[in-house]
């Protein structure tokens, strides 16, 4: 206890160096401002960013990374009730009572509240991920490539099944983005796997090209000439965002379960946020004594999904840092980035680098007051940018796209390769498979089949050593019940996720 | 199993993953397969493809239903074909223009060409955007982030 506390002092120290609180502002700023123009979620602007932090030590880079992160989901929070326009998919579930709200003039009240959610359920997360990671840390280290292994099975099963859609499609994904993972130099033998004798395909498939090619590319292709972006005529000032005494206590239950679901469901790997916010509104709508008001403008139907979105984010990073296991898309992203710094996030991370560490969490709480102080008097430019039109926007971002994959390596090889993933993308989409599981299958498939060779090695190639080591044997049940799960699911068709409104069907997750 | 009569997306898409699946396999055959012990190459992606496949024909004998939400069950449109062309078209101009002309050609051209794909746009709004991004680029990733890509070169 008390060591966690020095820790985190220390983490404050190191937050609040100005190099890094420089990067560290920057990076909520322009996750914010990106967040909010239309089409562009977290995944879409961290991809664009990452070139940058190639050129930055390690921690300011994973500070303003991780400032990238929270501040586009809030500013997709923003799009999403002023416009009902989803820019992040878990912001879709925010669209059906912050849309309503606008309508009725409370755009701002719906804002306020937002933001105070937001700073709630980060806060609590950041609490929860101050104490539960040196615990994990302690499990964590019992962890051989066996454990490693079926906790990623885990994960990435649960990545594919626990989202919207097909279950089925979502393994399919899954697969894919292994199979990428697989392309290039084999590290045991040596071996040139499906490079097609292109020696820029030796090291791999490049991380930026494969996100900015499936996120977004991808999404210009199925958006163009087929979104149609109805603008409303918002006018915002500071003073329309201060929630009254009344709101304040309507939206305070919802947000603390919210925040409360939000916390749960972001210890489990591979559980993406889009249905953790589905989950929250579910059953802020259930235990409602007006169920029937929600979607015509409930502030509970705005502050609980955004709350479990928060903390869940917070919470996230538990895995993500200290086991090495995303728990979605973006911290696929954000692991891969600190990969390639040469950063091996897991057990080993909060001792080796409790710079990174302690910094990351002190900067949490940094970025989250930032982006308070930030939108408040910001909230008039955010509306504006609302409005440029997707013609202006989506060349720009392409061309951001190019010259950010191809400062990464100077490579113009891989600017094709955004070009070729950007077409698989968008035949996936069309065929309505999601795309997000690819990110976690990526980034996980060269470990897992590192530690799977491993695993084999050293258990002689007996696969029953994934149930004769007890870790290992729980992970393997828990797969076999989502399994389960989605099997009784299907033949009783019963929908595990509510259908979403039709506005965000072409959006990436 | 009689053929449907209608080709709906799930039914492409299982045809699309059994084809995947199956390139996969071929390829992987090549590389060493070697033992559960001892894993080559070939071994994983192998896995993966057979698995693959299996999720496709899976998919396949499923598909009219196999959605739980009964959404889009016809095949749903095609991206806009003007938009597809250009926006491909743009990252490929920059591809083809940074290794012959450098990042000022590049920049212009990938950015025109994309704009153009826009319904909305016009030749002018689109080479206006262009000229606007080409001095915004120069300015952050060439003297700012000190991108590689030289203004302008042949080849090199």
């Amino acid at each position: 206890m008390h060591q966690t506390l020095m820790d985190l002092w220390y983490g404050f120290g190191i937050a609040l160096q100005p190099h890094n609180l420089m990067w560290s502002v920057f990076g909520v700023l322009i996750g914010n401002l990106i967040g909010v123009l239309p089409g562009m979620g977290a995944l879409t602007t961290i991809s664009m960013l990452l070139p940058l932090t190639y050129v930055i030590p390690p921690v300011p880079a994973i500070l303003m990374l991780a400032g990238i992160f929270y501040g586009s989901q809030y500013g997709g929070a923003i799009g999403a009730i002023l416009l009902n326009l989803p820019s992040h998919p878990p912001h879709a579930v925010t669209c059906l009572d912050g849309y309503p709200l606008t309508k009725m003039g409370k755009g701002g009240t719906a804002l306020g509240i937002t933001m105070m959610c937001s700073f709630f359920a980060a806060s609590v997360g950041i609490i929860v991920m101050i104490f539960m990671s040196p615990l994990l840390v302690q499990i964590a280290f019992k962890f051989g490539p066996t454990e490693i292994c079926s906790i990623m099975l885990l994960g990435l099963l649960a990545g594919a099944t626990m989202s919207r859609g097909s279950p089925l499609k979502g393994v399919a994904m899954t697969i894919f983005g292994l199979f990428c993972g697989v392309v290039g130099t084999d590290v045991i033998s040596g071996t040139a796997r499906y490079t097609f004798d292109f020696p820029e395909l030796a090291d791999g498939v490049e991380l930026g090209a494969l996100f900015m090619g499936l996120f977004g590319i991808a999404d210009f292709l199925v958006s163009v000439n087929r979104t149609v972006v109805k603008i409303t005529d918002t006018k915002m000032s500071m003073k329309d965002m201060r929630p009254s005494r009344a709101e304040i206590k309507e939206a305070f239950w919802p947000m603390v379960r919210g925040t409360l679901v939000g916390t749960l469901f972001g210890a489990m790997p591979g559980t993406g946020p889009t249905i953790t916010t589905f989950i929250a509104y579910a059953v802020e709508r259930k235990i409602s004594k007006t169920p029937e008001k929600f979607g015509h403008g409930m502030i509970a139907g705005v502050a609980s999904p955004e709350a479990s979105s928060h903390s869940k984010t917070q919470v996230d990073f538990i895995p993500t840092m200290s086991l090495g296991i995303p728990g979605d898309a973006v911290m696929a992203l954000i692991l891969g980035a600190l990969i390639i710094k040469g950063i091996q996030p897991g057990p080993q991370l909060i001792t080796e680098h409790p710079d990174i560490f302690w910094g990351l969490i002190a900067s949490f709480w940094i970025g989250n007051i930032l982006l308070v102080i930030l939108n408040v008097p910001m909230i008039g430019v955010w509306v504006r940018l609302l409005r440029v039109p997707y013609k202006y926007l989506f060349p720009a971002a392409l061309f951001f796209i190019a010259v950010g994959v191809y400062s990464t390596k100077s490579s113009l090889f891989d600017v094709g390769e955004v070009a070729v993933f950007g077409i698989f993308g968008a035949i996936f989409l069309w065929l309505d498979f999601q795309i997000a599981p690819i990110a976690l299958g990526f980034v996980l498939g060269p470990m897992l089949e590192e530690n799977f060779r491993r695993a084999m090695l050293l258990a002689r190639g007996d696969l029953m050593v994934f149930l004769h080591r007890p870790i290992s044997a729980w992970f393997v049940g828990a797969c076999s019940l989502l399994i389960l799960a989605q099997i009784v699911a299907y033949v009783r068709r019963v929908r595990i996720i509510p259908p979403v409104h039709p506005g965000d069907e072409l959006i990436a997750e | 199993m009689a053929l449907p009569r209608q080709l709906n997306t799930d039914h492409i898409a299982a045809l699309m993953l059994v084809a995947m699946g199956a390139a996969i396999i071929t390829i992987g055959l090549n590389y060493r397969m070697g033992t559960l012990v001892h894993m080559g190459a070939g071994f994983i992606p192998v896995t993966l493809g057979v698995i693959m496949t299996a999720v496709g024909i899976l998919i396949g004998v499923l598909a009219p239903s196999s959605d739980g939400t009964g959404r889009r069950v016809a095949l749903p449109q095609l991206p806009d074909k003007r938009g597809a062309v250009c926006i491909l078209g743009g990252v490929a101009a920059f591809v083809l223009f940074g290794a012959f002309g450098g990042l000022v050609p590049a920049t212009f051209a990938s950015v025109f060409i994309a704009a153009l794909g826009d319904r909305e746009s016009t030749l002018k709004t689109s080479a206006l955007l262009a000229v606007a991004m080409v001095g915004f680029g120069v300015l952050i990733f060439h003297y700012g982030l000190r991108v590689q890509l030289p203004l302008f070169t042949w080849g090199g």
